[in-house]
């Protein structure tokens, strides 16, 4: 029955509200797409809001509703904060019974961020913006941790920053896909998968830990952190992928190059972790002696920055700094001070960086489906050519990352360093090892979803207190 | 999501008295008014839009002239509660986490807030709300080995659950007395070790307070109060009968610690409130149902009105035939 195709008559009322413009991420959980909400009373050079919408595949046949996608409905009903994702709708397609969650879309994210200074602009990001946009991400992270949330996935391509208009700047923590609530002591939380790009998971997870806390995205924004002072990924390990939890040996070695071995007195509960007993000979073989983070990142020891750094990298979870206390951290309060629009410029008269936009697909629809049956038309809002069908999109947008980017996708295939793979496939887990994405690598994107402005399209939760402090 | 004080809950699904029945009442003149307009109140899903749509008239359907009669207020009252103890046989049968009973039955009760039990019928609506509340509560189970479970199709879960989720609003966390009363539990051994009570005993405390909550749950407490009162309610209660603490005091303490800007003498009231509700809790048994169930089958299929009808008219001999039985048997 009617699938809501684009442009066809019989497309079902929500998405009439809708005007696509293409499609702008793919991942496992389904697609992400670029639209703008119609004016309310068209006229002419009147656009609306842009949108993403995110579109989930259906489950397992036969099983109703995506898990996945109810999880993070549920979890982004409850929560309301500046640096948080904000769902401005949902929407159900009956026909397949999927689900599309309508989001402010964002221009931008840390992982093009980043990626347009190391390979275009071959410059570093300026203080200003990398103190900003690290305070945010704390800030919005505080939230979630003080709501007993744990996103379990933050990386660059999850972390998206506000375009132009009344946010401009402004960080948003995405996909929350893999989120958990947890209720600890009562209910420790049990892992049942492959979870986190390995690049950005922190070592106790690395070496068996089962019990997440909040303190696995605190590692995670240390390696973000870094990540924004260097332009490259602190630890870029290949993933092993022969089994459905391996023991990620290489990222391991990666971390304790840079950091020196961990110790049971440094963390004594280290001895309880199943990979530190089951592989004494990798582990505990002291190999490296010279911890050489400041060099990595060039910071002089002393300095806060570091010190900040080497407190979020800290190897024993329970004495890792929390979100609030790096709030906190003496680095926030020294000029530059962080600031609401991370993208202005560090000095006055000096002119604002343009990152570039995102690449859009306008050749498929909102099924998705263009690019798999030639002979369906393209959106209305295709631009002309955009009717050739089978042309293969991935051309289109050359500067895009592989899509079943996984890192050892790029050490296998011996591409340049993080371009191809950092983003560790979008879905940041593929747990069965299941194939990505239809067709050839370099179909899709890494990113996962957006937003922009304030909309009050409903589901906001009014009054939660907006931690403005400083700004 | 640990904070109940900015959770959808708290902000959306919490109501006074006089919401409820005005709700309640809605939903119920509406199926009314559908029943005597297109002589079953049956309502389907539109597949493309999801937009509900009312029953086609059945062709020879004379407005006003069914003879189906529609469930009162209070016969969908008694109609929700034996479907939400269902869900509690339903989930213990299935020796599920606590949890997921209480959020299934809390599911059932806000989406029979906005429907009538003639609408959308209780049975395959309780189903859903099981199998939503496990996909929530982390215990995924799949619709078919639930439907298995107790013998119903499982496509009847699947073919409501958006309409389940839709009528939520997605507002999927849900906040249940027994993890509070959990937390009360730890604060009152506390409140024992110095000099209170026997701590010893506040197991069998917590024991009675859960099965109260049990009860609880099958009453308009749930949409009335926030979890912390109805754990508090429930421990009241069941510390009445078991006297392991003095709960006055008790609730004292918590008072001075919390200033909340609510009295002691206000909370006292609302756990009386919530303890009268449970005392007046009329749980129908089968047969107490049977009249509505068989009211609400004919909603649903007029047909099986008609047979029903054949049979009593064969049995009774008459040929003569009122305005009803011109279109029963055209």
């Amino acid at each position: 029955m009617g699938d809501g195709r684009a442009g066809g008559a019989n497309r079902p009322a929500w998405l009439q509200q809708y005007e696509l413009i293409g499609k702008i991420g793919e991942g496992t959980y389904g697609l992400v797409f670029l639209a703008r909400l119609k004016p309310s009373h068209p006229a002419p050079g009147r656009r609306g809001p842009p949108i993403a919408i995110k579109k989930f595949k259906q489950s397992k046949e036969g099983d109703g509703v995506s898990p996945t996608a109810i999880r993070e409905i549920m979890l982004l009903r409850e929560i309301n904060h500046e640096n948080v994702v904000k769902l401005v709708n949902v929407h159900i397609n009956h026909a397949d019974m999927s689900l599309y969650l309508a989001f402010d879309y964002a221009e931008h994210d840390l992982y093009e961020i980043i990626r347009h200074h190391r390979e275009k602009l071959s410059s570093s990001i300026n203080p200003y913006t990398v103190k900003s946009l690290l305070w945010q991400l704390l800030n919005g992270l505080n939230y979630l941790h003080s709501n007993w949330i744990i996103h379990r996935d933050l990386k660059p391509s999850n972390i998206l920053v506000m375009g132009e208009g009344d946010e401009h700047g402004i960080i948003k923590i995405a996909d929350f896909g893999l989120a958990r609530i947890y209720q600890a002591p009562l209910k420790p939380l049990c892992d049942n998968g492959v979870v986190v790009t390995i690049w950005y998971r922190a070592p106790e997870l690395l070496l068996g830990g089962k019990h997440y806390t909040s303190a696995v995205d605190m590692w995670a924004v240390g390696c973000i952190f870094a990540e924004l002072l260097t332009l490259k990924p602190l630890f870029q390990g290949v993933e092993a992928k022969n089994t459905p939890n391996p023991f990620q040996l290489d990222q391991l070695d990666k971390i304790f190059k840079v950091l020196g071995h961990p110790t049971v007195e440094k963390w004594p509960t280290l001895a309880n972790l199943p990979w530190w007993q089951n592989d004494q000979q990798h582990i505990q073989g002291h190999k490296y002696d010279n911890p050489g983070l400041h060099n990595i990142v060039h910071l002089p020891p002393k300095s806060p920055a570091f010190d900040l750094l080497s407190k979020m990298l800290e190897y024993d979870p329970r004495k890792r700094i929390t979100a609030a206390q790096a709030l906190e951290h003496e680095y926030f309060r020294m000029e530059p001070l962080p600031g609401r629009n991370a993208l202005l410029p560090s000095q006055p008269g000096e002119k604002i960086v343009p990152y570039p936009v995102r690449p859009v697909d306008t050749t498929t629809d909102f099924e998705g489906t263009t690019s798999l049956q030639p002979t369906q038309p393209p959106s209305g809002n295709a631009p002309p050519g955009g009717q050739s069908v089978a042309r293969p999109m991935p051309r289109q947008m050359p500067q895009q990352p592989m899509v079943g980017g996984m890192p050892r996708v790029a050490a296998g295939a011996n591409m340049a360093a993080f371009n191809a793979a950092s983003q560790a496939g979008m879905a940041g887990l593929n747990p069965g090892n299941i194939p990505m994405q239809r067709g050839a690598g370099g179909q899709s994107h890494p990113h996962q979803l957006r937003r922009k402005a304030d909309q009050g399209m409903g589901m906001q939760n009014p009054g939660y207190p907006q931690q403005k402090r400083r700004f | 999501m640990a904070d109940f004080r900015t959770s959808t809950q708290r902000e959306r699904w919490i109501f006074q008295p006089h919401d409820l029945m005005e709700r309640w009442a809605a939903a119920n003149q509406r199926a009314v008014q559908t029943l005597a307009q297109y002589g079953t109140t049956r309502l389907s899903v539109d597949l493309l839009d999801g937009s509900v749509s009312y029953p086609e008239p059945a062709p020879d359907h004379v407005e006003g002239s069914s003879g189906i009669k529609p469930l009162s207020y209070e016969e969908e009252q008694l109609t929700r509660v034996f479907y939400e103890q269902k869900i509690q046989e339903v989930c213990a049968a299935f020796k599920f986490p606590h949890k997921i009973q209480a959020t299934a039955i809390i599911y059932f009760k806000r989406f029979y807030l906005q429907w009538s039990v003639m609408e959308h019928h209780p049975k395959h609506i309780m189903l859903t709300c099981v199998y939503a509340s496990c996909k929530v509560e982390e215990n995924h189970v799949s619709a078919e080995e639930l439907g298995k479970g107790i013998q119903q199709d499982h496509q009847i879960i699947l073919n409501n659950e958006m309409i389940l989720l839709k009528t939520l609003d997605f507002d999927l966390i849900v906040y249940a007395p027994y993890r509070s009363i959990e937390g009360f539990i730890d604060d009152l051994e506390d409140f024992c070790r110095v000099g209170n009570g026997p701590f010893q005993r506040l197991k069998e405390l917590r024991q009675a307070a859960v099965s109260h909550v049990d009860k609880m749950m099958l009453t308009d407490a749930p949409l009335l109060y926030t979890p912390g009162q109805l754990a508090l309610a429930a421990l009241h209660k069941s510390n009445d009968l078991l006297r392991v603490v003095n709960f006055e005091r008790y609730l004292e303490t918590i008072f001075s610690r919390q200033h909340s800007d609510c009295p002691v003498e206000q909370f006292v009231q609302s756990i009386n409130t919530i303890n009268y509700l449970v005392d007046q809790l009329n749980i129908p048994t089968v047969k107490d149902l049977r009249h509505v169930d068989r009211k609400l089958k004919h909603c649903w299929d007029p047909s099986s009105h008609d047979e029903h009808k054949k049979k009593e008219k064969k049995s009774k001999h008459k040929s003569k035939r009122t305005s009803t039985d011109a279109q029963l048997n055209s």
